[in-house]
């Protein structure tokens, strides 16, 4: 069986972490987004994937490449402009011959979501799920096991039971597609939502994890959800005198220096510089080739890839893009914010600091909890940052 | 310079071959051919690109064959001169990789003792002569016609009637692939991936047989010699281009993960001193070719910067033939695929002078790895694109890391430099990371160089060799004819040749103590209207005014500017040749690893 990703999207909500990749290579736990729905349908003996991708492309082909580093078989279809979902699917027509399965790449899921959706068997399916913020997705509302409407983001609280954007579809929908997108219909479910009177679309609650990313902070908690039960694998060089609790992972050719602490779920990846006596405490995300000098204290944190941190920081629930340069003495306490993003402002009851890529801070910076700082921002001196910074600014 | 393959075990050979050869095209594309035992030896060879000679082949049944994908060297590349080639009768048929010095005296023997010639290779000779010594045991009769040969070759031969291979080898690439009843030999371990990762490298001298189930290895002595197999880690999709539209693109987008996993195996080496235990030296030459030679002439900077010590740098093909003065620097080499002939020499003419060496290349076990003292690897993977691009920068990474493994040895790196300059090349695999994230902006500002017929690519300094290397780039995959000068040299003479039709590619970062001068330069050049492409420093805002257009790369450290620079000029060179059409993975007249001299 074939199965379509859609994953040519670039998250705007998510800067600025998307504006150099596209949303569904966002890492979390150390892997992209998109890996774990490669995997889940791996598992599930899913192999011949279309990857249809646009924005940034180069980034899911050079970590994909042809697929079989994860026992798939990939072909990339480029959607070069992202009208929508129906849209990307007009491009694989000619590749499907039977049923198949659609599922966005930029959602967190494991092996039973696609074993749940591969047991519905013919017709057309989607997977549905409960939610407490119903107003965030699609909203499905459901006559026994059949969809009867779908309502896009609705206002007025009409319902929990949500799309996960899971189908099981069979190829006759695909004209449909295309007959939507022609009349402006470019999401699946805006063409649903005008077929369902009329189809019968198949509707299952979702088995397994299925998470989402739809804010920066967001990737904190997933983060937090994945490292669970990794277990211990340690590779490297470990120096006496490191004390190491719990499920904690360290890739190849990191080095941990003597006095370091670190407690588990945590994962380090490969070429990483830790310590001496640092502290790295659960639930954190150490990407490849991060420099971390004496005395830093990192809590729930996603640090990504080529990062140096400074002596004496401290860091908690942040995420840290990659290349970023923090000066000794960083400091981000947490706490509750409200956070200023483009649709609004946003109340977070936990948050540190958002760091875009390659942005630097000189010593002693001291960022508020909630502040947002772009990419390739500078920051000078002592600074204390308490709103957010545009990219490319400088802060003395 | 070609590729060579056999089989022998229980699939359809031809189809292994096939796939084998399109593995090995980068190795040659001039012609390709093939031949099948089942009992009788069927031949087909084809002038043209591999796909021409598979697009024509016939459907040939048997589970024995030898396949070959040609470099012409010695006779022209045609449907006659193409490989494989078959004795006077058609019992035994032979693939060849190299050069047959005295094959026109032994042609001329052999002629006379009445064996009739197809071709005019050089190659022929040698499949005759096993003919004329063959008394029953096909072994046998090719180390009798080896023993009578002067020149460097990898062969492989079959014989009617027989499910072996015998192959051979002095100075050229030749690798066995271990397989569950079935087995392999090539001269290179990526056309064997897709079937096995186990491999036995043979050596200089030795002879082969290769029986579906057994390999056996015999010295120069004629003595049965034990090797232990390896296990590569590379896996066959790796040699796959996964979405690009060419190996090319691809592996300047694995640069990030190439310059990741060259620090990996190398940042514990140097912090414990495992390479280079002992720096009772105070000179270094450095040795190389095509664009290794440049990946030198950024380390001549590098190593004096941060080792503080003084360094040559010489091409290969020269040093061979220099006087050699009485010296004994520590002579480096570098060749990405370690069986670049030229350097291979020189490392010999190296130890012959009594120096201390270290080999920097990419392919474990190659044939530079048993020439030299000590050896660097770059850990690039697999490099399927002739222009190299990712092993370009790993060559940087392992200067760099030498460097600060030789200063610090030599106290003339303190403690904290060190750490910073480590610290630096950690920050690599992003920098260039970023860069890679603006391709498209790359994509649109080679609309300037793509009607032109000469372009010039200027620097200073330690990006004054860059730019010889940008150069390079864009002469061999987009057939412009580009040329690097120093900056500085513009007014001693190439001035002259600068009018509006002519783009000038410049590099001036405003970091580097040259910024100034560079800017001059970029004026003067300007002044002749030229159109002037500049790259430049992220938020450098004087350098817009005088460059047509600018190309941003992260405000790296100067020192390290080199290896961001680089990826600018790698993909400046891909989307010129792209917009211009040309063939990027395989251009024409060139191969990628040049194992004649």
């Amino acid at each position: 069986m074939k199965a379509v990703i859609l994953a040519a999207g670039e998250g705007t909500r998510l800067r600025p972490f998307t504006n150099s990749r596209p949303k569904v290579m966002l890492p979390i736990g150390n892997r992209p987004i998109l890996e774990y729905v490669v995997n889940a349908l791996v598992a599930n003996g899913v192999r011949d994937l279309l990857l249809v991708v646009g924005y940034k492309k180069e980034r899911i082909m050079s970590h994909f490449g042809d697929g079989s580093r994860f026992g798939a078989n990939i072909r990339y279809i480029v959607q070069d402009r992202q009208l929508g979902t129906a849209h990307a699917l007009t491009f694989v027509k000619e590749m499907i011959e039977d049923r198949f399965l659609v599922l966005s790449g930029d959602n967190i899921i494991d092996k039973e979501m696609v074993s749940t959706l591969l047991e519905l068997g013919e017709g057309h399916s989607v997977l549905v799920t409960e939610s407490n913020e119903p107003s965030k997705y699609g909203v499905v509302l459901l006559k026994d096991d059949r969809v009867v409407s779908i309502e896009e983001k609705p206002r007025d609280r009409i319902g929990n039971i949500i799309n996960t954007g899971l189908y099981s579809f069979e190829p006759d929908i695909l004209p449909l597609m295309d007959q939507g997108v022609k009349v402006g219909q470019y999401g699946i479910t805006q063409v649903l939502r005008a077929l369902v009177p009329d189809m019968h679309l198949r509707a299952a609650l979702a088995k397994g994890e299925w998470d989402d990313a739809v804010y920066p902070w967001d990737l904190v908690r997933l983060n937090e959800i994945v490292l669970e039960n990794r277990g211990q694998a340690i590779s490297g060089t470990v120096e006496p005198g490191v004390t190491i609790k719990g499920s904690v992972q360290i890739g190849k050719g990191t080095r941990v220096r003597s006095g370091t602490y670190i407690e588990g779920p945590v994962i380090i990846g490969e070429g990483c510089d830790i310590g001496p006596s640092s502290c790295i405490f659960p639930s954190t995300s150490i990407g490849d080739g991060v420099s971390i000098e004496p005395f830093v204290a990192i809590k729930n944190c996603v640090i990504m890839n080529n990062v140096v941190i400074g002596g004496h920081s401290h860091l908690c629930q942040s995420v840290v893009d990659d290349n970023v340069r923090l000066g000794p003495g960083f400091s981000c306490y947490c706490g509750a914010a409200y956070v200023h993003l483009d649709d609004g402002f946003h109340n977070v009851p936990k948050i540190g600091c958002m760091i875009g890529d390659e942005s630097t801070t000189g010593a002693r910076v001291v960022i508020s909890p909630g502040c947002i700082i772009g990419q390739g921002c500078r920051i000078g001196d002592g600074a204390k940052v308490s709103v957010n910074v545009e990219n490319r600014s400088t802060v003395i | 310079m070609c590729g060579i393959i056999g089989y022998t075990g229980q699939r359809q050979a031809s189809e292994v071959i096939v796939e084998a050869l399109r593995r090995l095209e980068y190795r040659g594309y001039d012609s390709a051919g093939i031949v099948i035992m089942n009992p009788e030896l069927k031949l087909h060879k084809r002038k043209g690109e591999l796909h021409e000679m598979q697009r024509t082949l016939p459907k040939m049944n048997g589970h024995v064959g030898i396949g070959h994908t040609r470099w012409a060297t010695c006779g022209k590349p045609s449907n006659e001169n193409a490989h494989p080639f078959l004795d006077c009768h058609g019992r035994i048929a032979l693939v060849h990789n190299g050069i047959i010095e005295n094959y026109m005296a032994l042609k001329e023997r052999l002629q006379s003792e009445g064996h009739i010639f197809t071709s005019q290779t050089d190659t022929e000779v040698i499949v005759h002569l096993i003919e004329k010594h063959d008394k029953g045991d096909l072994h046998q009769a090719v180390r009798a016609a080896l023993a009578e040969i002067k020149g460097t070759y990898a062969i492989a031969c079959i014989e009617t009637g027989s499910g072996n291979i015998v192959a051979a080898r002095k100075e050229n690439p030749l690798v066995l692939g271990i397989g569950i009843d079935e087995n392999f030999v090539a001269s290179d371990v990526t056309a064997l991936l897709s079937y096995t990762n186990r491999v036995k490298y043979v050596m200089d001298g030795e002879t082969v047989v290769i029986t579906p189930e057994e390999v056996t290895i015999y010295g120069p002595d004629g003595q049965e010699v034990e090797r232990a197999s390896q296990t590569i880690t590379w896996n066959a999709e790796d040699a796959q281009k996964g979405g690009f539209h060419h190996f090319m693109l691809k592996e300047i987008f694995e640069g990030p993960q190439a310059i990741h996993n060259s620090l990996l195996g190398a940042l514990d080496v140097i912090e414990n001193g495992e390479i280079l235990p002992s720096v009772q030296f105070g000179s270094i030459k450095i040795i190389a070719c095509g664009t290794s030679y440049h990946a030198a002439l950024v380390g001549k900077y590098v190593l004096e910067e941060l080792a503080k010590i003084p360094v040559t740098v010489e091409l290969a093909s020269e040093y061979r033939y220099s006087p050699g003065a009485k010296e004994f620097p520590l002579v480096v080499l570098i060749s990405q695929s370690g069986e670049t002939a030229d350097t291979l020499a020189a490392a010999r003419e190296a130890k012959r002078r009594g120096c201390k060496t270290l080999g920097i290349t990419n392919v474990i076990g190659s044939t530079l790895t048993r020439e030299v003292d000590e050896v660097f690897y770059t850990r690039a993977g697999p490099e399927i694109g002739v222009a190299a691009t990712k092993t370009y920068l790993t060559q940087l990474i392992a200067l760099y890391l030498i460097a600060i493994r030789i200063g610090y040895a030599k106290r003339n790196l303190s403690h904290d430099a060190m750490w910073n300059a480590l610290s630096q090349l950690r920050t690599m695999p992003g920098a260039v990371q970023t860069v890679l994230d603006n391709a498209s902006e790359v994509e649109a500002s080679v609309d300037l160089l793509v009607p032109a017929r000469d372009v010039f690519f200027i620097g200073r300094n330690i990006n004054y060799p860059t730019m010889l290397e940008g150069a390079l780039k864009l002469k061999e995959i987009s057939y412009i004819h580009a040329e690097g000068f120093a900056a500085g040299e513009l007014k001693h003479g190439p001035l002259a040749l600068l009018d509006n039709t002519t783009p000038v590619v410049a590099v001036a970062l405003s970091k580097d103590h040259t910024y100034e001068k560079m800017m001059a330069n970029i004026s003067e050049v300007a002044a002749r209207d030229s159109p002037v492409l500049a790259i430049g420093c992220e938020g450098d805002e004087e350098l817009p005014q005088v460059a047509d257009m600018v190309l941003h790369v992260p405000c790296v450290d100067p020192l390290f500017s080199p290896v961001v620079v680089t990826v600018v000029l790698q993909l400046m060179a891909y989307y010129t040749a792209l917009k211009r059409g040309c063939s990027i993975d395989k251009p024409k007249n060139l191969a990628k690893s040049v194992t004649v001299e």
